[in-house]
């Protein structure tokens, strides 16, 4: 089965080609071919994990050469290793989900096969980036992955808001691409080789300086911050919930934005060789788990209190990396994309029906939702920590592995993030779901069977999938990963605090949102104002970056217009002039061509017997 | 000394008698035949018969160098990779045929079937020939049976035009080769080309080196004539323009072949090979000057030079397709004589760099070249015309015909992911490796204007609205060339190593100067 693993993201490719060649015919019906696509890919998936593990089972890597330049051999191949199966599974499950969702949610576009055929080829290429043996492999796929979410983001094109998200995405992603490439490239340069095996023994044999390490760590890290939203390159991802709202569960909850803390994860072993590295990447995290945590404190849009909410737990799972916590990473990466999915697709539920996405304009719609309200309360709790679901498990092993890294304000930082995730959640489930309705729609109602069937499988892991723990899932996850042992102490008052942090959360969200069903109109004022608008981070970007870039690319317009243009026009003008004359000479007289033949041989001649009278 | 014809490994020939006899039951079935009968037949007898040979050919590949009649005729890695080159090529040039050849404008069918056969049998003798002689009946083979197949059409005026430009300029070439051959026989006594190349540092130093410079010229620009480069390439707009569209493919892509085969093998076994050292020292490095290393690669690297430069400045400016892959054509020639005229003699393992290069370089050719003919022979068929506008709206007629010829032009214009994008790249880091900084900057340069005429008829087919939107139909033979071909480009541009692989294994340049078993 690990041999085959080859097979899952051949099915999307093959949908997407389908979709690309007959989605005009198939109208609709687009839908059934990604799901039955995805579906291959599931079941393929799970086998492939189950059998990976099983006990005694081995890592699979298989490769071809692709390209020989010069001594260097590149490879294209894939494999199959922990993660990465667990990757598989998480990637085509949600996918799935979405698929499915998107049946409903997206019924009557236009453009419906188009969104099918993206989907399709987000979901091979993510899955490609998941199977890949090696850093250049990885990196074409990891840039597919950022072209084909700017398309789905900008799906909604006709809307300028769309378009502008779409590219502020795709650039500044870039920025970080820009990083990750200079990484691998120096790695290449240093090792000779992108292969993930032989550049961890590089680092720990002693091959590369620790300087070295350091360095390359950190520039990749760079790529890990564009793509997976963390502090200073968020600004992209709340924008892109412009895109339709399954494209923001699949993407900006559970693949895309986890790529980043996948390549952190898959390449532990390098990052864990600098604790410089390691600290930078706890650093980065701790910041953005708590500074967008309190941006999602105040939002009133539905979608942007959930893009900063991913925002603030890929910031955790980060700092879990970078606190040696590698499990307690990886299993929040896991948990976190079944409960996050499950919120972004009951709040387009919530916005297909209402029409809005303002939760100021909502209220009361649980009422009339009420499967809805419930997988939505359960991605809640969750998230939340609160125990028995998957959050709590997941959470505790955040919490757990700060404390032991011994990085205090690490870990105070996580705990208030905790507390900050309960509240703006429970602050989003009462304005949305409990109270009278704060709108004129009358027409609110549940959704169709295609949507809700998605969000009650994904109710149903967003509790359960936490139980994996008790089945050696942690064990199994660092097997061959991670050199020492972990610290798992037991620290009961951790997970006291944590159930507290939830708790604390949820009352005072209750406390405030919950028995009065009011919001308030009023200005937001003080320290309402600095979160409510986002730090100002965006207009901080605008004058520092943007503007004095805008000047410099006036002067580079006038550059290339008047100098680089005036050379394109003269070099033209030669290739013309050379062209006009070479058609001078064919004048269609025979024996003009014979001539011109003889007169070269005379010339090579003359020019031959100058050359060497000289 | 006697050779008693009996006891010859007839069996080396194989390939070349398969198309001999394939030409004879052609000739004999065409006499038969009553007049107005139906030849499609003989065109898949032909693409079967050629398969048959191509397998033979196939077998030669490992084996060691063998020769017949004195080392006149040789079977080695060298010839073989250029027979199954032309092989290919011809199948595909038939399987184009069949839809072409109708009796309206080519009265007597068969002919044009059994002469497209003897022009392949006569580029396999030049690919294979050890001997000035045998090479020379092997170009006149296939220079005579082209000239007939390019006026083949006998009443359309444009190619009865082709015809007579193509025999005299062809004679004219002709002549120039043979003055350089019987100089080179007269220095060194003897014509086998093996025997020159032992014989010409002797001749050199005995006071003859005027004579061997001579040769040397007359051999470039009279073999250039097959290749078209500068001097000898005023012929090809004309000639192609009134040619039949498969037989413009044929003269492009199988000839072409077959004009390279003999540049290769003549100049390097002769000049190259013979590592003729002109007795004089370089005054700066002190090493002595190699006539050909040193001083000859000067003259083709200008050749070439100008040859990219013309070609593709001059079919920028053409409006007649075929005219415009007549001059592109010359460009490609360009290219492909870089490696050669860059090629440093040193070292054997250079040297395979070197002319794998050019044999990569010449197997993307045969690929995005002939299916790029194979769509402009439909759509000019289609439309009537041979201008560009006969491609205005093709992607909406037929999206995949469309699709399938966007990938040809990437690939003639060296862009990724096609084969010839990573031929034209390994040509070009061949010189850079080897210091010719003005021959790299000249194939960059004339490739962006390239852009300029490719991409004009990228923009006819997605952007130009036709005179009809109606479905244009593709008859099985055509589709079959635009796929193989089509898969060729894409899959070499994304696997080159596979062919490279093949290349190295089954190819070794040492074979060139290896007297045969």
């Amino acid at each position: 089965m690990l041999a085959n693993a080859w097979l899952i993201p051949l099915f999307p490719l093959i949908s997407f080609v389908l979709l690309v060649a007959f989605g005009r015919q198939l109208k609709e019906g687009a839908a059934y071919v990604g799901i039955l696509s995805l579906l291959a890919s599931f079941v393929v998936a799970v086998g492939v994990f189950f059998e990976r593990f099983a006990e005694g089972a081995h890592d699979y890597i298989t490769s071809f050469d692709w390209l020989n330049i010069g001594d260097f051999v590149f490879t294209m191949g894939f494999e199959v290793n922990q993660l990465n199966a667990m990757m598989l599974i998480v990637v085509t499950l949600v996918s799935l989900m979405v698929h499915l969702y998107s049946k409903g949610y997206m019924h009557g576009d236009e453009r419906f096969p188009v969104f099918y055929s993206y989907l399709s080829l987000f979901t091979f290429s993510m899955l490609m980036l998941v199977i890949s043996p090696n850093l250049l492999q990885a990196y074409i796929f990891w840039e597919l992955v950022g072209a084909s979410s700017f398309l789905l983001i900008g799906f909604y094109f006709f809307k300028p808001s769309a378009r502008a998200a779409a590219k502020k995405a795709f650039l500044t992603t870039r920025v970080g691409d820009l990083g990750i490439f200079i990484g691998i490239s120096l790695l290449f340069w240093q090792t000779g080789t992108f292969e993930y095996a032989a550049i961890f023994e590089a680092a720990h044999s002693g091959v590369l300086s620790p300087e070295f390490i350091t360095l390359t760590s950190i520039l990749i890290f760079i790529g890990a911050v564009g793509k997976s939203g963390q502090f200073p390159l968020h600004i992209w991802l709340p924008d892109a919930m412009e895109g339709p709202t399954p494209v923001s569960a699949l993407i900006h909850a559970a693949t895309m934005v986890a790529a980043g803390v996948y390549l952190v994860a898959r390449l532990f072993p390098l990052f864990e060789a600098s604790a410089t590295a390691m600290l930078t990447v706890a650093i980065i995290g701790g910041v953005t788990a708590i500074f967008a945590a309190s941006i999602g404190l105040v939002q009133n849009d539905i979608k942007r209190v959930l893009a900063y909410s991913t925002v603030s737990q890929l910031g955790y799972m980060m700092m879990a990396l970078g606190s040696a916590g590698y499990v307690a990473g990886v299993f929040h990466l896991f948990t976190h994309a079944f409960f996050k999915a499950l919120l972004f697709l009951a709040a387009g539920s919530v916005i297909h029906s209402v029409g809005t996405q303002d939760i100021k304009e909502m209220g009361g719609v649980g009422k009339h939702m009420p499967i809805t309200k419930i997988v939505f309360l359960i991605g809640a709790l969750a998230i939340a920590g609160v125990p028995g679901l998957a959050g709590f498990f997941s959470k505790e092993e955040i919490l757990i592995a700060t404390y032991d890294s011994g990085n205090v304000v690490l870990f105070w930082l996580a705990l208030t993030a905790a507390v900050m995730t309960a509240f703006y959640m429970f602050r989003l489930y009462f304005l949305t779901f409990s109270g009278t309705p704060r709108h004129e729609n009358h027409h609110v109602h549940e959704s169709p069977i295609f949507m809700t069937l998605p969000m009650i499988i994904l109710a149903v892991l967003a509790i359960f999938s936490g139980y994996v723990v008790y089945a050696g899932f942690g064990e199994w996850l660092a097997h061959g990963v991670i050199s020492g042992e972990e610290g798992e102490g037991h620290h009961t008052w951790i997970m006291v605090l944590s159930i507290a942090a939830a708790f604390g959360g949820i009352g005072l969200a209750y406390l405030l949102y919950g028995r009065n069903n009011k919001v308030s109109t009023a200005e937001p004022k003080g320290l309402h104002k600095l979160l409510f608008n986002k730090y100002y981070v965006d207009e901080f970007y605008g004058t520092t970056v943007i503007k004095p870039y805008t000047l410099f690319g006036y002067v580079l317009k006038f550059f290339d217009k008047y100098v680089i243009g005036g050379l394109v026009q003269f070099t033209a003008w030669i290739a013309v002039a050379i062209g006009r004359l070479g058609q001078r000479l064919q004048n269609g007289q025979v024996q003009a061509y014979s001539l011109v033949t003889i007169l070269g041989l005379v010339i090579l001649l003359l020019s031959m017997t100058a050359g060497r009278l000289w | 000394m006697t050779v008693d014809l009996l006891t010859l490994n007839w069996g080396l020939l194989a390939p070349e008698l398969t198309i001999v006899i394939l030409s004879v039951i052609i000739t004999l079935a065409d006499l038969f035949m009553k007049n107005g009968g139906d030849r499609k037949a003989f065109a898949w007898l032909s693409v079967l018969g050629i398969a048959l040979a191509t397998y033979f050919t196939y077998q030669d590949l490992g084996q060691p160098v063998q020769s017949l009649l004195n080392d006149t005729y040789r079977v080695d890695s060298f010839g073989t990779m250029f027979k199954l080159i032309m092989l290919i090529g011809t199948g595909l040039v038939f399987m184009m045929s069949i839809y072409y050849v109708d009796k309206k404008e080519i009265k007597y069918d068969g002919e044009y079937y059994y002469l497209l056969l003897t022009a392949l049998l006569g580029s396999m003798i030049m690919a294979s020939s050890g001997d000035l002689i045998t090479l020379y009946i092997g170009l006149e083979l296939l220079s005579i049976s082209s000239y007939i197949l390019a006026g083949i059409r006998k009443t359309n005026l444009k190619s009865n035009e082709a015809a007579f430009k193509y025999v005299v300029t062809g004679s004219v070439s002709s002549a120039i080769l043979l003055y350089g051959a019987s100089f080179l026989y007269g220095v060194t006594g003897t014509t086998n080309i093996i025997g020159i190349a032992q014989a010409v540092q002797g001749a050199f130093n005995a006071g003859f080196d005027f004579y061997i410079y001579l040769g040397f010229f007359m051999f470039v620009v009279g073999l250039g004539y097959k290749i078209s480069i500068v001097p000898a390439y005023m012929w090809a707009p004309d000639v192609y323009e009134g040619a039949p569209t498969p037989i413009t493919a044929f003269l492009s892509v199988v000839s072409k072949a077959a004009g390279f085969a003999i540049v290769m093998r003549l100049l390097f076994t002769i000049f190259a090979a013979g590592n003729i050292a002109t007795g004089e020292i370089n005054a700066e490095t002190g090493m002595p000057i190699n006539f050909f290393s040193d001083e000859m690669t000067f003259y083709l690297a200008v050749l070439a030079g100008l040859t990219m430069i013309i070609g593709n400045t001059m079919a920028a400016r053409q409006i007649n397709v075929k005219r415009m892959f007549a001059l592109s054509s010359v460009a490609q020639a360009g290219y492909i004589l870089v490696p050669l005229a860059v090629v440093k003699i040193n070292s054997p393992v250079v040297m395979n760099i070197s002319f794998s290069n050019m044999i990569f370089y010449l197997m993307a050719y045969l690929m995005m070249n002939l299916g790029a003919f194979a769509v402009i022979s439909l759509v000019t068929k289609a439309n009537d015309t041979d201008e560009l506008k006969a491609f205005a709206g093709l992607y909406h007629r037929n999206p995949w015909i469309g699709v399938a010829m966007t990938f040809f032009l990437l690939s003639l214009a060296g862009l990724p992911v096609t084969a010839g994008f990573i031929g034209k790249f390994n040509i070009f880091v061949n010189a850079l490796l080897f210091e010719s900084y003005y021959l790299a900057a000249i194939m960059v340069v004339t490739s962006v204007v390239s852009y300029f005429y490719y991409f004009n008829i990228v923009r006819q087919m997605y952007m130009r609205t036709g005179n009809t939107e109606a479905k244009l139909a593709v008859p099985f033979g055509l589709q079959l060339v635009v796929l193989l071909t089509f898969l060729g480009t894409v899959l070499f541009g994304m696997f080159p190593n596979v062919l490279i692989d093949f290349i190295s294994t089954n190819f070794s340049v040492m074979d060139l100067f290896t007297p045969g078993m």
